[in-house]
């Protein structure tokens, strides 16, 4: 880890603490103003302006330096900065937001204005997690923004088998939250240590005083597997299904794998923090994410609701970004944040058509869905599209990002385990295409043809998620600079 | 070259595919009919510009376009892909003639696919860069699962297409991981520096492996062909006019499998020469064992890319010649009786002998057309096949006799077993209701009908011109394999 540029060697003001605090202002308006129509309204334009303000900032930075627009605040262990790979996050992460206000989620909600405020919270907790470099301040957003996901599924509950999906869902949040937080007890402990007492959790601080041996392995095993819950990477992926199936539709899945912070805190805190462990136990976690592309593609196959099949499909190509993260390789890491970034902004978009369908159907059963093409064509489209960037289709971000781990895989462990895992991810071309093929082309069953025609609201919202894909798929080459710094410094504590 | 010609022959269709989007629903087969027709006037143009004795790569059009990954939008056309696209541009004008009445829903969708596919196609055959190259291949994939999947003629059609479009994603892995070991190793994705320093023999191994298992599903090659059968009934008769007649798989092993891996190639020539008469005895053997007539052109499709095959692991100018042009006069013959064929299934809503019969006393003219383009497809003397089949059949004969034999022989079945098809729907009493009410071709389609008999009788009798694009690359072909 080289140094860091403070934000008054670059701008007049302090970006990066308007950037987190705008969505908490945003937050406490909106709260402030009740039911009143106007909070609806006041969401969206914040969540407008916070995608501004981060392109603002994402113009500031010069992504082949290190960390930059960095603020530091010693007594509370505030420090937050930016790098490319950050960047690339955050533009995410607000832009899903903007279009989670416009999706449309408050329709025939009790209370949207409070629906709202606890969007923007989530995002708040988003932002922190991507911005900060100290751990323990990691913790605490994720803590945050787990909170405000947990509200979302109490009260906006869409079905009563919720109780148990909530349930689910806290035991092994909680429990992956308790794992982390344990890690970096660890880590800071390690560095009281050495520096006389002093705790820290600063990333700068810690990387100068690793832990050894199995104190090493041991803050490995925690972070590693608090984040795994969180991705989810197969087997501690058993929250996902339930919740996508009965949670509140679209918006509590996309908040909580749109943005793939557990794949961000890997490459920020855990591969430069414990890089002996991590060497030590590649090979496992290699395998165990090759193995589950196939076990989650099998999943998938036998799932009967829209949704869960959804939610399968992240599990499997959650596998795909491990293998490429753990390839250790500079090109295998920028690969796997491009792909993450990919795959959040293509699954978000199928869960709002899954939204989409859901207000016109009531159900997301498979069986229950027919020849939805006839009369959504534009909605039907752009799914397959979304699909397609997931499996990695030239023409969409996926595909070069999925070249790039690749091309890491095959010079890592050789070419015979990347076919392998390759196929996997026809096996997941295979259950999208089964399950576009079931819902919107099958023929057509009594009943399906008074289903709405698009709305404006929902050719904006799709078009917008298409046309960003489309337009980063075939100029991704400033994508590409974006992030090439960044994953080479991570790569740079594995040189052999 | 100061105007990008090769940007703009492959980049017109996708625009004008957007266009329609934009544009009423009546206006789309006009505005799909004026792009293809421009398509056709460049790239005619562009033939008639082509250099046969200038340097190898011409209309080089060269930008970059990942320099990050060093990947390039790099187009340029040599003498061995110059003929495919007039070729192109030709059987999609056919397939719009043909299919001009029966798109009447979601006319947009229909076109817009159609040009997508044709950007696609075109892009295939000019791009030099290996990434590019394989963006093209795989983006022709989504026009065809929608044009299978929305218009199939039979009810399993999106399943089919399903199927399709997975084996063509898994044919594609080996075809992409192939491409990022040459080109980690030679530092670029570029055709012509790929071509000068070819790999060390072991990676050499590797690719050919690679190359040759990917393309094989494309070409498609026995044992990997069992997606045709389905795909030829399933489709209507248009697209597999456009899968079979544009043989973008064969292509790919001139252009690519083959240069790619030269001394890997010389080793393992018998590998390929296996491939092709087993690819060309097992499809002459198809076609006697269906009914179906569009099946039985699949099958026909399967003995010439065998034949196609076989022809190109003799390694010799004289093979890779008459594989080029067997694959261009097959593009006519078979898109153009499929196309026919298409015409006949509108009309009697069927293609199985078994529901046809005496169809030449109603339909003539299509009848006619049938029998041209069939017997083009079994390498008549006179026709566009007769001069590529010739130099195939001795380029064979002349590396492995029992081989090039048993080419003969299952060319024979081939011919006799289409014949056979072909007095079975045609002649004999015309009893069925549809056969009787159905009315002989409409002028587009005499268009169509006219255009495909001048080009098979025109280039069967005066094959020279033709032969002598494609002779000096070829030559330059089989010099670079040899070296």
């Amino acid at each position: 880890m080289t140094g860091e540029i403070f934000w008054y060697q670059q701008t007049a003001l302090p970006l990066l603490a308007f950037v987190q605090l705008l969505p908490l202002l945003g937050a406490a308006v909106v709260l402030a103003l009740g039911e009143r129509r106007l909070a609806v309204l006041a969401g969206k334009l914040f969540a407008a302006a916070e995608l501004l303000l981060v392109g603002f900032a994402a113009s500031r930075i010069d992504a082949a330096l290190g960390f930059q627009l960095a603020e530091r605040i010693d007594l509370v262990g505030y420090h937050v900065a930016i790098d490319g790979i950050a960047v690339m996050f955050l533009l995410l992460t607000a832009l899903l937001t903007l279009l989670m206000t416009l999706y449309g989620m408050s329709r025939g909600m009790i209370s949207p204005g409070r629906l709202f405020a606890v969007l923007l919270l989530a995002e708040a907790g988003l932002v922190g997690m991507l911005l900060t470099l100290n751990i323990a301040w990691f913790a605490f957003f994720s803590a945050l923004e787990l909170w405000a996901v947990v509200y979302l599924l109490r009260r906006w509950a869409s079905s009563r088998a919720e109780t148990q999906a909530l349930a689910r869902f806290v035991q092994y949040q909680g429990f992956g939250l308790a794992l982390f937080v344990a890690g970096c007890f660890v880590l800071g402990w390690g560095h009281a240590e050495v520096s006389g007492g002093r705790w820290s959790f600063d990333l700068f601080d810690l990387t100068g005083t690793l832990p050894a041996g199995k104190f090493q392995t041991a803050a490995f095993y925690l972070l590693f597997y608090g984040l795994a819950v969180r991705t989810p990477l197969f087997p501690l992926h058993g929250w996902l299904p339930n919740m996508a199936q009965h949670g509140l539709i679209a918006v509590a899945p996309a908040l909580m794998v749109g943005v793939k912070v557990g794949v961000f805190g890997m490459a920020r805190f855990v591969l430069p923090l414990t890089p002996d462990a991590v060497l030590d136990w590649q090979p496992y976690v290699v395998g165990f994410a090759m193995a589950g592309v196939f076990f989650t593609a099998a999943l998938a196959f036998l799932q009967t609701n829209l949704r869960r099949l959804l939610a399968f499909a992240v599990v499997s190509h959650t596998s795909l970004l491990i293998t490429g993260l753990f390839s250790l390789h500079a090109a295998g890491i920028q690969g796997a944040m491009l792909l993450a970034a990919n795959f959040g902004l293509a699954v978000t978009g199928m869960w709002f058509i899954v939204g989409f369908v859901f207000r016109r159907t009531g159900t997301t059963e498979l069986g229950e869905l027919s020849g939805l093409f006839e009369r959504i064509p534009f909605l039907a489209i752009a799914f397959l599209i979304f699909g397609l960037a997931i499996v990695g289709m030239p023409g969409t971000p996926g595909f070069d990002a999925a070249h790039l781990v690749l091309e890491a895989s095959i010079a890592r462990f050789g070419a015979l385990p990347t076919v392998a895992t390759a196929l996997g991810n026809v096996a997941a071309a295979g259950f999208l295409l089964w399950g576009f093929q079931k819902a919107f082309l099958s023929q057509e069953k009594s009943g399906t043809h008074d289903v709405d025609r698009t709305r404006p609201i929902e050719y904006a919202v799709c078009g917008i998620a298409v046309a960003a894909l489309l337009a980063i798929g075939f100029f991704t080459e400033p994508w590409l600079q974006l992030t090439d710094a960044a994953s080479q410094a991570v790569a740079g504590s594995f040189v052999r | 070259m100061s105007l990008p010609l090769l940007t703009l022959i492959v980049l017109l269709p996708l625009a004008a595919a957007l266009l329609l989007c934009l544009l009423p629903a009546r206006a789309a087969r006009r505005v799909a009919l004026l792009a293809m027709a421009v398509v056709l006037l460049l790239t005619t143009w562009l033939l008639f510009s082509f250099d046969p004795g200038g340097p190898r790569f011409q209309f080089v059009d060269r930008q970059p376009w990942l320099p990050g990954l060093g990947i390039h939008w790099s187009l340029a056309v040599d003498g061995l892909s110059v003929l495919f696209l007039p070729a192109t541009a030709l059987l999609f004008l056919g397939v719009l003639a043909v299919s001009w009445q029966s798109a009447e829903d979601a006319p947009r969708l229909f076109h817009g696919l159609l040009l997508a596919l044709q950007s696609a196609t075109l892009g295939i055959f000019c791009a030099v860069d290996l990434i590019l190259f394989f963006v093209f291949w795989e983006l022709s994939l989504v026009p065809v699962y929608f044009l299978l999947a929305r218009r199939g003629v039979t009810v399993d059609a999106p399943q089919v297409a399903a199927r399709y479009v997975l084996i063509m994603l898994a044919g594609g892995l080996p075809l992409l991981l192939a491409f990022i070991m040459l080109g980690s190793q030679a530092g670029s994705f570029e055709l012509n520096v790929l071509l000068e320093q070819p790999p060390a023999i072991e990676t050499q191994r590797v690719v050919l492996v690679l190359l040759l298992f990917s393309f094989a599903f494309k070409v498609p090659l026995v044992p990997l062909h069992t997606w045709l059968p389905q795909f030829a009934l399933a489709a209507p008769g248009t697209l597999t006019a456009l899968l079979l007649g544009l043989k973008v798989g064969g292509f790919a092993l001139v252009r690519l499998a083959i240069p790619l891996a030269p001394d890997a190639a010389q080793e393992w020539h018998w590998l390929l020469a296996g491939l092709g008469t087993v690819t060309l005895l097992y499809g002459a053997v198809g076609i006697l064992a269906h009914s179906n007539l569009r099946v039985g052109l699949a099958y026909a499709s399967i003995c010439h890319v065998g034949l196609a095959t076989l022809g190109l692991s003799t390694l010799s100018a004289q093979g890779v010649q008459g594989a080029v042009s067997l694959l261009l006069s097959f593009s006519v013959a078979t898109g153009g009786a499929l196309l026919l064929i298409e015409c006949l299934r509108l009309r009697t809503g069927s293609t199985d002998v078994q529901a046809l019969g005496g169809v030449a006393k109603t339909m003539p003219l299509l009848a006619a057309g049938v029998l041209i383009c069939g017997l083009a497809g079994v390498g008549m003397p006179g026709t566009s096949s007769f001069p590529g089949e010739f130099l195939l059949i001795l380029a064979a004969l002349d590396r492995y006799t029992g081989a090039g034999m048993a080419a003969l022989f299952g060319l024979a079945i081939a011919a006799g077993a289409f014949l056979a098809l072909y007095r079975k729907a045609f002649y004999g009493p015309a009893s069925r209701p549809a056969v009787l009410a159905a009315g002989d071709l409409v002028w587009r389609e005499w268009l169509v009908l006219i255009a495909l008999v001048a080009m098979i009788v025109g280039i069967g009798i005066y094959p020279a011109p033709w032969l002598d694009i494609v002779r000096p690359a070829a030559e330059a072909w089989a010099a670079a394999i040899a070296a």
